[in-house]
């Protein structure tokens, strides 16, 4: 077969020797939001890079700054809307600190049990958007489809599958149904089936493994001094986990392991997610098999707590209680506080100030997501630029968190 | 000065004073009902208990009560000290009252709300008070509880019609007397009391008559809960939706201390209300004064006119500043307004000066009913700011410039203020190249010949002199409306206009010039 080109001699071709610019967002469907990355070429690698946020802008924290407290869980749910439910929990906690109240016992099991649940969908999520990405679809619809179960339970429980703004201060919008155990228990075993499932289906792909094994690194000091948590963090083998270092609801009570990456390169950050599944599950079903059947979820504190419906119609004392809460707002005592969770991605910390009003005076969020996609530029520098479909899939950035 | 303690706090008193008014004047707060400042004592809602230690050396005065001992499953005695109203008990040398931190207190006042709310509708969804009542205030501060009766309530009158102004709700009502004492005490006019007693009581009207005394409404705002309620605001507003701007009432000379309640989201004004100023007004204003504020919305010139016809206001500031150059030397006066602050007649004043205008004429309401309570019959409330301005050279009124414009000395005038005090001078006025900036339709706004719509004081921060020299500070409630421009602000563009330029530019700078000019002689209230 003739070739194709011309011979030439090769010593007379001119190679581009000026870098290249190339935009990749902020709208680009290997960025998972708005985010932009502005990238200077030399041939395939990549010499600089520019990550900019900021693109996202609804004013979030200033928005939470206007309303009464109750009003900001909508606003959270929408921070990391992969698993919103941990975001309800952790502003709940935050604002129950600053009261000095602590739900009651079936409320904390409920909760975990509910954030443990929005864990594995995040996780699920994350993992298999990063196969699609790269080519594996059945993967990716094999996770969605495990993930859709968690949705469903999410959805039996609080009437919303995505943003199910659930959380309340002082408790949960609703007691947990009666068939929540038995659904969730059903849930959690089909999920672990599917991730195993999954696994294999990825984990023996010569082309998938050589895509991620040793791209993306990252030292342990450096992800520590970017403010990396969660898994990306615990991939670059430090292990860290707000669960385990300052436990919060009844996370001191159950068992669980905390796993850590060796390498901290894509496939590290892969992998933690699916061994993050399976100890969220773990924590799910002790939490199922320690969740009180009966007794009260919301505190019996009338500051903080709306009163049951079928009184404020009939009762002036439910009314008025009531009327204080929604129109006024629950009052949380002047002062401020910082109070952190284990999010989907890591540490997220509320730090609230309270004029003693019934609207927040500040709210400012440390959402896990904003710093980690601060270490993307570190991350895929010096990296082709096909890696960094790769990298920043495992990142796991969610634009809402990257709210500026 | 002698101190007692209240809650471990050691707090000052005046001889004679109760604990609830030293503990007011010291800003702290002992939850009360009945109890008004500017009001005799009635001790009747027993709110304000507060446990009080005996005497050293003295035992303290102890009841006989009987608790229910949860684990006996029954009844057992016990003593627990008597209380004592904190409205009616003069404070003694030394003395040792617990409010806060008395668990005695605590459960009475839990106790008191829950009596007060047992027959109570359950009307905050309907009732205007809801969002500044005490009963929902006190309810969540000091009881918490659910209701333990299950019976059906005591039923009451409904939507009684007290009079021209007052609507009462016998069901709401916590019988607390304030506005029976109001009547009798401030108006000297009784012509509430109160009927029955225990969960029959309620307020009536003398017989034969109704509640239409000129102080009706403050009727309405001393009630602590929503059991009497304004016609003029039923049903309007909510209150947790307005805001608030501390003004001066337009009423009358006297220049009551007030707060004008707007609504940000539609720039409207729904509600005026005292404000305390001893000074002044103490704690009240007539009725006279809290519906003013709907002149705010009433009869406006939003937009500029020549000659009555509607106009630009860019057309209707050419007319003016041609037909005041065109005028000639000497035979141009200038008109203040009574009714005005004093930024917007200086700033007149000041282009007046500018232009070498030599006569100056001041108008204003006609004078009216007073009384010796609050009401003056001058209904300007800036007389005094505009004669301080003035100084020694005492302004004509507007007969002088009738008869000054009727005998040809007079042709063009530039004038502030919708309002004269006889319609019948008028036609004089129209004889003469009138340019007015005017905030309502009314004789001066039907002689002129160019018309520029000024702001109301409600859409402007001014300063009010009033009858007694006490100069005031009206903030700004909302924006200004239509094309209506503070007065001040007129004169700068009609000053540029005519090539002249006022030394000022800005509110602030305004304010600031005329201050100098003589209103800071006034008291600051």
């Amino acid at each position: 077969m003739e070739p194709l080109d011309v011979e030439l001699d090769e010593t007379e071709v001119e190679l581009a020797t000026e870098p290249m610019l190339v935009n990749v967002g902020p709208s680009h469907p290997a960025m998972h939001g708005t985010v932009r990355c502005v990238m200077e070429l030399s041939g395939e690698s990549i010499h600089r890079v520019d990550v900019q946020v900021g693109y996202l802008h609804r004013g979030f924290e200033k928005m939470c700054e206007r309303g009464t407290w109750s009003q900001v869980f909508p606003y959270v749910d929408r921070c990391n809307y992969v698993s919103p439910m941990l975001n309800n929990v952790g502003f709940s906690l935050a604002c129950e600190k600053m009261l000095g109240i602590e739900v009651p016992e079936r409320c904390q099991w409920y909760r975990m049990a509910l954030g443990e649940l929005a864990r594995i969908s995040d996780h699920l999520t994350c993992d298999g958007a990063m196969a699609m990405e790269l080519g594996a679809f059945t993967p990716f619809l094999w996770m969605v489809k495990a993930r859709d179960m968690i949705w469903d339970v999410m959805e039996e429980e609080t009437g919303a599958r995505l943003t199910h703004s659930f959380g309340r201060v002082g408790g949960m919008a609703k007691p947990p149904t009666d068939q929540f155990k038995e659904h969730t228990l059903a849930v959690v075993e089909q999920v672990l089936k599917i991730v195993d499932e999954s696994e294999k289906l990825v984990l023996t792909n010569r082309i998938f493994l050589d895509r991620l094994e040793g791209v993306g690194k990252i030292s342990a000091a450096d992800a520590i001094s970017l403010g990396w948590t969660g898994p990306c963090l615990r991939a670059a083998g430090v292990p860290y986990d707000v669960r385990r270092a300052h436990p919060y609801l009844k996370y001191s009570e159950v068992e669980f392991d905390v796993p850590v990456g060796t390498s901290s390169d894509c496939l590290d950050r892969f992998l933690i997610r699916f061994a993050e599944i399976k100890q969220s599950a773990h924590i799910v079903r002790q939490c199922i098999a320690r969740l009180p059947d009966s007794g009260p979820v919301d505190v019996d504190d009338p500051r903080v707590v709306m009163p049951p419906k079928s009184e404020v119609y009939t009762t002036i004392e439910a009314t008025i209680q009531h009327f204080k809460i929604v129109m006024e707002g629950l009052k949380i005592p002047a002062g401020e506080v910082y109070s952190y969770t284990e999010g989907g991605n890591g540490e997220l910390g509320f730090y609230l100030v309270s004029d003693g009003s019934g609207t927040p005076f500040r709210v400012r969020i440390r959402p896990p997501c904003f710093l980690i996609t601060g270490g993307l530029e570190k991350v895929i520098t010096g990296q082709m630029v096909a890696d960094v479909v790769p990298c920043f899939g495992s990142l796991n950035m969610i634009g809402g968190e990257c709210d500026r | 000065m002698p101190t007692f303690k209240l809650d471990d706090q050691v707090i000052d008193y005046q001889p004679g004073d109760t604990i609830i008014q030293a503990a007011h004047r010291a800003g702290v707060d002992i939850p009360h009902y009945c109890w008004h400042p500017g009001l005799s004592v009635a001790a009747n809602c027993r709110m304000c208990l507060v446990e009080i230690a005996p005497p050293p050396g003295r035992p303290a005065m102890l009841l006989d009560v009987l608790r229910y001992d949860e684990k006996k499953g029954d009844y057992v005695k016990a003593r627990k000290p008597k209380l004592q109203p904190a409205c009616q008990q003069p404070v003694a040398e030394g003395m040792d009252v617990k409010s806060q931190t008395s668990e005695h207190v605590k459960e009475a006042r839990a106790a008191v709300q829950e009596f007060l709310l047992l027959n109570h509708p359950v009307d905050c969804p309907i009732c205007d008070q809801a969002g500044e009542c005490r009963l929902q205030d006190y309810w969540l501060e000091h009881s918490g509880k659910k209701k333990r009766m299950h019976d059906e309530i005591v039923h009451k009158p409904k939507t009684v019609d007290f009079g021209p102004t007052i609507v009462y709700d016998a069901e709401r009502c916590i019988v607390c007397t304030r506005c029976v004492r109001f009547c009798e005490e401030v108006v000297k006019d009784p012509v509430l009391d109160k009927r029955e007693r225990g969960n029959l009581g309620e307020i009536v009207l003398a017989p034969g008559r109704l509640l239409d005394h000129d102080y009706t409404l403050m009727t309405e705002y001393v009630c602590p809960v929503g059991a009497l309620t304004a016609k003029d605001f039923r049903f309007k507003a909510r209150v947790w939706f307005l805001r608030s701007v501390r003004s001066v009432c337009q009423g009358c000379a006297t220049g009551c201390s007030s707060f004008t309640d707007y609504d940000p989201r539609n720039q409207t004004v729904y509600r005026h209300r005292p404000r305390e100023n001893m000074q002044v007004n103490k704690y009240w204003m007539c009725d006279e004064g809290m519906l003013d504020y709907r002149r705010v919305h009433e009869d406006r010139v939003l937009s500029a006119r020549i000659g009555g016809s509607t106009t630009t206001p860019e057309a209707a500031l050419v007319a003016a500043a041609k037909a005041l150059a065109a005028a000639e030397s000497g035979k141009t006066a200038l008109l203040l307004s009574a009714l005005h602050s004093n930024e917007d007649n200086y700033a007149l004043l000041e282009l007046g000066r500018q232009l070498g205008i030599e006569s100056v004429f001041l108008a204003g309401k006609p004078a009216g009913k007073g009384d010796d309570i609050l009401r003056s019959t001058d209904k300007n409330p800036n007389r005094a700011g505009v004669l301080l301005l003035l100084g020694d050279k005492p302004p004509g009124d507007i007969a002088a410039l009738a008869a000054a414009i009727d005998g040809g000395k007079v042709t063009t005038v530039l004038g502030v203020g919708s309002d004269i005090e006889d319609p019948a001078f008028a036609s004089s006025l129209a004889k003469a190249k009138l340019i007015a900036l005017v905030t309502h339709e009314g004789p001066v706004s039907q002689a002129a010949h160019v018309v520029l719509p000024a702001s109301s004081w409600a859409e402007a921060e001014g300063t009010f002199v009033n009858g007694k020299g006490m100069s005031q500070v009206s903030e700004k409630a909302i924006a200004t409306q239509g094309s209506s421009e503070p007065a001040w602000r007129w004169a700068i563009s009609l000053a540029e206009r005519l090539g002249k330029a006022l030394p000022f530019k800005k509110a602030k700078e305004v304010k600031a010039a005329s201050l100098v000019q003589g209103a800071s002689s006034g008291v600051q209230a």
